[in-house]
């Protein structure tokens, strides 16, 4: 038998848990409260990705007072090696670039977010935002993947390292970033509560549940839904910076459409319009996750050749299918929210 | 551009342009009848060029048998999807996005045994085993057999297809769902029986296309994934309703990704990597500007032709 570390594979699990948690809220609020169908949330976590690749190659050289060198053809190792001696002996650069890269990132997604939903909002057919989200998706992707000079093409960009690097213990330093990323789901997470309970969050209900009612309130629907695609992408580019520093790497590659559906199976999965829930189903999917890859390395030590990927998103898919037809609310259904107005005129009125 | 390259890219326009008739009228079919944007179409496509390659793997080299394999399972590929998933949940009246989301689910599932399988079996890019012969070379243009067979035969499925839908009585009740479906309940149009039929003639109809499109490249189990924008931006062109709208923008993508961008790549050095991205700015474009696509202007033709 294998050994598994029993601490180290709890950090991943819970890192990999924060991470999924925000990609999770994300579309939580965007389809679980709001209704709007975002099937391209590969495209929000993949700009928190790339505006990091950016960000770690020529903004953190510079922040440490260096000449920032070209990440891509000969210079690539030139460049990746100050870059980790950079996160490795500079921390408040690292810090600086990380809180920089995170604003970019939420910045620069949250524009993409309220354009593309503002303008494909007002077509003939509501459903068409899931398609140009979708394509918009994987547009982006082939066009990052084919420029040379953004995150080097196919290669991608290495060496994008955690904040903590340079504590120079692996243990320690991936405790730390396990932190960083539980603390900023846990802010998404309140964040997110109280919009639900706000009145904007009221009136996104209101939209889901029925538009017209809604605009008959003499609500504007096309910027309500544009606004809380700003603030889902600029979540989810966050979870997307993390996702590039947990891995280490920035790859196209790693932003197709099955990400998407993983965000989906977690929604889905844990309860649609519950914030509870989505942070449930990131939980669920990330243990998973986790299980699957040790189940994996047991599997083949044992002599199979299944690719357990592959049996990973059978699986997925199954999730979907069972949850959709059997359990469409998700394990944690959305309940009854209260604020607490609510209480005070219950104690009011003696009950 | 040589003229070489352009004879080329054109051939290439008509070979995969037919190609992605054959996938995208069923897109349309699906979306008219069923009222379901289905990404598992794709797999259809996958499913049946997987079975044409194991029966040519078997020893069974007749092109027709070949064929009829991959319109079989194609077919009872999109026929179980329809009775396992899309049944149940239309019987719920659930939101379409349900929907979407189930087609993508169902979608992951052939694709990821599709793979679980050629991993196991070892059958990764391998071609459906046709002998090659060289039927035509005139220059630089050379057609082998099995263009004379893949065009020729993807030509007459969508002649025969259109010919069913507009002109037979399954495809007058097929349209008369996709108009108004309680009024085809209500005049004693069996429902769900010409439901049943139209999945069979779209998964059929893409396992066909899937074989005829392991004839020409190597079958992969994320060949029809891949291809499945390029399919939905013919589709919307085609308004998502009108058949000859959706042949038409068929090989207008075929030729924007070949011809076009073979004359931007030799004109202005754009690069061939960016050629996945044409079908994407379509869809763009046309859900943006004309979002019903050819429908009018076939109409308007129609009207100008009595």
């Amino acid at each position: 038998m294998i050994n598994i570390d029993i601490a180290a594979t709890v950090v991943a699990v819970l890192t990999l848990f924060g991470i999924y948690s925000l990609m999770a809220i994300s579309l939580n609020l965007e389809y679980g409260v709001a209704g709007v169908p975002n099937f391209g949330q590969a495209l929000f976590v993949s700009i928190g990705a790339y505006v990091a690749g950016i960000t770690y190659t020529r903004l953190l050289p510079i922040l440490a007072g260096y000449e920032s060198i070209h990440p891509c053809g000969p210079t690539m190792g030139a460049a990746l090696q100050l870059r980790s001696e950079i996160m490795a002996t500079q921390p408040v650069a690292g810090f600086i670039n990380l809180a920089l890269t995170m604003m970019i990132a939420a910045l620069v997604a949250g524009a993409v977010g309220f354009a593309l939903s503002y303008v494909t909002l007002r077509l003939k057919e509501e459903w068409f935002l899931a398609l140009v989200l979708l394509v918009a998706g994987e547009t982006v992707r082939i066009l990052v993947r084919g420029a040379d000079d953004f995150i080097c093409s196919n290669n991608g960009i290495s060496g994008v390292a955690q904040p903590f690097y340079f504590l120079r213990d692996p243990g320690a330093s991936s405790f730390l970033f396990m932190l960083l990323a539980l603390a900023l789901a846990l802010i998404a997470y309140l964040y997110s509560e109280r919009l639900v309970r706000s009145p904007f969050g009221r009136m996104l209900k209101g939209l889901r549940e029925n538009e017209e009612v809604t605009r008959g309130l003499g609500k504007g629907i096309s910027l309500a839904r544009a606004q809380i695609m700003l603030i889902g992408s600029a979540i989810a580019a966050c979870g997307g910076v993390l996702f590039a520093l947990n891995t280490g790497f920035v790859n196209t590659n790693d932003f197709v459409v099955n990400l998407t559906l993983d965000v989906w199976v977690m929604v889905v999965l844990g309860g649609i319009g519950n914030n509870r829930g989505a942070v449930l189903g990131a939980l669920l999917i990330a243990v998973m996750d986790r299980f699957a890859q040790v189940g994996a390395i047991i599997l083949n030590m044992g002599g199979s050749d299944i690719e357990f990927n592959y049996v990973r998103f059978i699986g997925f898919g199954l999730i979907l299918l069972w949850m959709l037809r059997y359990r469409p609310g998700g394990l944690l259904p959305e309940s009854r929210l209260t604020t607490d107005a609510h209480d005070v005129v219950g104690r009011l009125l003696g009950k | 551009m040589p003229p070489a390259l352009l004879t080329t890219s054109l051939v290439n326009t008509i070979q995969i342009g037919s190609l992605y008739a054959l996938m995208a009228l069923g897109i349309t079919l699906t979306f008219s009848v069923m009222k379901l944007p289905n990404f598992a179409h794709a797999e259809y496509v996958t499913a049946g060029a997987y079975a044409a390659l194991i029966v040519s793997l078997s020893g069974v080299l007749n092109p027709l048998v070949i064929m009829i394999a991959a319109f079989a399972v194609g077919a009872l590929s999109a026929l179980i999807s329809h009775l396992a998933v899309f049944k149940p949940l239309e019987g719920r009246d659930v939101s379409f996005y349900t929907l979407i989301l189930s087609s993508f689910a169902i979608g992951l599932i052939i694709r990821y045994i599709l793979f679980t399988m050629a991993d196991y079996f070892n059958l990764f890019d391998l071609r459906i085993a046709i002998p090659l012969r060289i039927v035509l070379r005139d220059g630089n243009l050379i057609l082998s057999n099995l263009f004379a067979w893949v065009v020729p035969t993807s030509v007459i499925l969508v002649i025969i297809l259109t010919l069913l839908l507009n002109r037979s009585p399954l495809g007058r009740e097929m349209r008369a769902l996709a108009n108004n479906i309680s009024l085809a309940r209500v005049i004693g149009i069996r429902v769900e029986r010409v439901k049943n039929y139209a999945w069979l003639l779209v998964g059929g109809l893409a396992g066909v296309a899937g074989a005829l499109w392991g004839l020409q490249t190597a079958v992969h189990p994320l060949m029809g994934w891949g291809a499945i924008i390029s399919v939905f931006a013919a589709a919307i062109l085609g308004g998502l309703s009108s058949f000859s709208g959706t042949v038409l923008g068929a090989y207008v993508v075929a030729f924007s990704e070949n011809t076009v961008m073979l004359f931007l790549n030799a004109n202005y050095g754009l690069d061939l990597a960016f050629k996945p991205a044409i079908p994407f700015i379509i869809i763009i474009a046309v859900l943006l500007l004309r979002p019903q696509g050819f429908t009018n202007l076939i109409k308007r033709a129609e009207e100008l032709q009595r």
